[in-house]
């Protein structure tokens, strides 16, 4: 992982689901793996898919679709489990394709709307930039990727209600 | 005089803060005592340190031809030389042993005093053969705390090894022992060092009444530089970070499981080739030397016993004496950790419960002095720590009458003497009128039992009225290993501690009954044991179908529920498993104790039974009137 980038760039990872296009920090990031059938658990929310081996470090996998309230993803040959460390601890999040590594600028993006209810957003803010499968399209012009606040997303807080 | 050193250093503790001020009014009393008597006069003052030198000075007479040696009587201390050659010239018979002794300049400050150590060997046989003044400082530096010489201990070639490191037991980590046989070891500085000049004359003028000698001379220069590197092994050590050695005994997990991935693929015929069994014997020994590591000498957890047990024989004013063995058995770090409370609580009791005072002893027909006995041995996977003492018993008709008091057992209720013995685990529960600050809040044994039970062991206690009470903690090897029985549930596989597991029963039509709606009891040789459902307890639906006949019923052992028959679908495999954490990515979930990766690199879920058929689950309420 490169630590170049200018002042305010950041590296995110860019990823579909549904409709969506959403970024998560490359930093974050410890691994893409092939989607493979995890362990399921007993007794804990849908959206926990199960535990999965990750080199020996049993990792809980989380259908990212479910945790954000809607419909479970279909798994396809492009389903694919982004390993991310939130916090110290790690997960696995279900996710239908990964797209793309962009540079964006750190001022370039939006704060998030502010119209969730109940629970605090999991959109840390929005920024538009061009991505490959984008511009494969001949898409003209940029497109809107939502970024994650995996803190807000970290399995624990939500643990301790389900538990 | 120990109890000296111990007040010491509880004065060092209160000056720290973190302790109020002991009572040495008493001590010194004691001290006083001592000195009255005459008792190791040198032990009184620290400055006396340099003492035992002189006092054990006289030994060096033994060398055979001593006669010799005292027409040089100014020069006594100086035989050393001749006394290797008298070894060097009996080269059939074994060498005696040499034992260098540094004591770590804490020696004394702690309450180790070096001097009990070498009268130990010299109990054994042994004799002084030099002092190491190297590191004496001059006598403005001195502080009189620390302890500066090194001993140079000679012990006929008859004595155990295991017996001259009995005698260092309970030094001081840092302190420097080396055992060697032979003469290889020359006593640096022969002491007193003053007389360090004259040396070379007593030598010469030996050489000249008695030729054979003459090569000694250089032969007591020599050796000592070869065996400068040989002390060195014993701090040839490194610290690593846990983590680490975690993370590479994961990896090498993985390396056993990404093995057996690949030879699944291979044709039965490469299979059979050389490279394949020899690459999985070299994993399996990286794998066994990586859980090594993380074990350590239990002697650790041994290490304390022998103050506390001063202390409390102190407080009782009864007289005890540990003998301990094994302490050089090895045990998982984690293990060690946790068991000093649990060891703490069991020689408390041991002290305050099980020893009589001395006159009661005496009036027994026994030694005043009672006996503990703190041993710790490997039996295959566990380890056996046993707290023995030769005292009272368990005096069973008065625990009973407690358990009664305090409500633990009803009045009418019929136990065996071994039922009666476990009460005393029992929370709550104690047999003192009064709480001292030794025992009597009814929480020692309680705590001896659930920390050891958390790791995964369990106390046996063992009593004969009048002989002395033993309590074996058995503990596993290892905290990262388990032995289960790996079951599947509608289609996928959990392992079943095996520790957990009494018998496994195939249901014969009819020997299943439902008892309501949900809860159902096996007919077991009269007795009817409550089954739990595990697919529905886990809310796998998909195969409550199943017939009891079609399923086996697994009869588990639980601390809180008793037996209880848990229903899986079959057995698959009985091997031991290396336990990862759920919590470390994700949250405890109920009823599971963690997972492990399996041969294939799948997960299986571990079971936690007590969770599982615990006091909370609704089933066991429902059937536990039909169970008992």
């Amino acid at each position: 992982m490169t630590t170049t980038n200018a002042p305010g760039e950041r590296k995110i990872v860019t990823f579909s689901l549904g409709t969506q296009i959403f970024g998560i920090d490359m930093s974050s990031l410890i691994e893409i793996r092939e989607w493979d059938e995890p362990t399921p658990l007993p007794g804990v929310p849908d959206y926990i898919k199960g535990v999965t081996n990750l080199r020996g470090t049993v990792v809980p996998v989380i259908g990212l679709a479910e945790r954000l309230g809607w419909e479970p993803s279909a798994i396809h040959s492009r389903s694919c489990i982004l390993v991310v460390s939130i916090a110290g601890k790690q997960a696995g999040f279900l996710v239908d394709e990964v797209s793309d590594i962009v540079l964006i600028d750190a001022n370039e993006i939006r704060p998030a709307p502010d119209v969730e209810i109940g629970e605090p957003s999991v959109i840390a803010g929005l920024v538009k930039t061009q991505t490959r499968a984008s511009e494969a399209q001949g898409a003209a012009g940029d497109i809107m990727v939502l970024l994650l606040d995996l803190e807000a997303l970290g399995l624990t807080r939500q643990m301790d209600i389900a538990a | 005089m120990l109890t000296a050193f111990d007040i010491l250093s509880d004065h060092v503790a209160a000056a720290q803060g973190t302790r109020g001020l002991p009572n040495d009014a008493a001590a010194l009393e004691a001290l006083d005592e001592v000195l009255k008597n005459g008792g190791a006069p040198d032990a009184t003052a620290p400055v006396a340190a340099p003492a035992p030198v002189e006092v054990d000075a006289d030994p060096f007479g033994f060398v055979p031809i001593a006669g010799a040696i005292e027409s040089f009587d100014p020069f006594g201390f100086e035989p050393v030389g001749v006394s290797l050659d008298d070894f060097d010239s009996a080269p059939d018979i074994a060498a005696p042993w040499t034992v260098t002794f540094l004591p770590s300049n804490a020696a004394l400050s702690n309450g180790g005093e070096p001097m009990l150590i070498i009268r130990e060997l010299e109990l054994l046989g042994g004799s002084v053969i030099g002092a190491d003044l190297s590191r004496l400082p001059s006598l403005r530096d001195m502080d009189p705390e620390h302890s500066y010489i090194g001993w140079t201990v000679s012990v006929p070639a008859a004595i155990e090894e295991s017996a001259i490191t009995d005698c260092f037991d309970f030094v001081d980590p840092d302190s420097v022992v080396t055992i060697v046989r032979g003469d290889s070891v020359a006593p640096a500085a022969p002491a007193p060092v003053t007389q360090a000049p004259p040396l070379v004359a007593p030598v010469v003028s030996i050489a000249s009444i008695a030729p054979p000698a003459a090569p000694v001379v250089a032969k007591v220069a020599a050796p000592a530089s070869p065996e400068a590197p040989r002390v060195e092994p014993a701090s040839q050590t490194i610290r690593v970070e846990l983590t680490k050695l975690d993370m590479l005994l994961n990896l090498v997990g993985e390396l056993v499981i990404r093995g057996s991935i690949l030879a699944d693929r291979l044709s039965p015929k490469d299979q059979e080739r050389v490279e394949l069994p020899q690459l999985s014997r070299l994993t399996r020994e990286i794998q066994d030397t990586v859980m090594s590591l993380r074990a350590q000498p239990i002697k650790q957890s041994f290490s304390r016993v022998p103050r506390m047990l001063r202390d409390l024989a102190t407080e009782t004013g009864k007289l005890v004496t540990l003998e301990t063995t094994g302490e050089m058995t090895e045990v998982d770090k984690g293990v060690i950790e946790k068991i000093g409370d649990p060891l703490t609580h069991m020689i408390r009791n041991a002290v305050d419960h099980g020893i009589e005072s001395p006159a009661d002893r005496i009036a027994c027909g026994k030694p005043p002095e009672g006996t503990i006995r703190l041993s710790a041995e490997q039996k295959g996977a566990r380890i056996f720590v046993r707290v023995a003492d030769d005292g009272a018993g368990i005096d069973r008709v008065r625990v009973r009458a407690k358990a009664v008091e305090k409500g633990i057992v009803a009045a009418d209720a019929v136990l065996s003497d071994e039922e009666i013995d476990q009460l005393i685990c029992a929370p709550g529960f104690s047999t003192a009128e009064t709480i001292s600050n030794i025992s009597g809040r009814g929480v020692g044994m309680d705590v001896v039992r659930s920390n050891v039970e958390a790791l995964g062991g369990r106390v046996e206690i063992s009593s004969v009225p009048g002989k002395g009470t033993t309590f074996t903690m058995v503990l596993p090897l290892t905290l990262a290993i388990l032995e289960g029985m790996i079951v599947r549930l509608a289609g996928q596989r959990f392992v079943l501690p095996l520790a957990n597991v009494v018998e496994t029963v195939q249901p014969e039509p009819g020997q299943v009954r439902p008892t309501t709606t949900t809860g159902e009891v096996i007919e077991l040789r009269g007795n009817y044991v409550p089954v739990r459902r595990l697919t529905r307890t886990f809310g796998f639906a998909d195969n409550d179908a199943r017939s009891p006949e079609e399923s086996l019923v697994i009869i588990v052992e639980s601390e809180t529920a008793g037996h209880v028959g848990l229903m899986v679908d079959t057995i698959d495999d009985r091997r031991e498993v290396v336990i990862k954490s759920l919590e470390q990515n994700l949250h405890p979930i109920r009823g599971l104790g963690g997972a492990t990766i399996l041969g294939d690199g799948s997960i299986a879920l571990i079971l936690d039974i007590e969770a599982l058929v615990g006091p909370s689950s609704s089933v066991r309420h429902i059937t536990k009137g039909l169970a008992a």
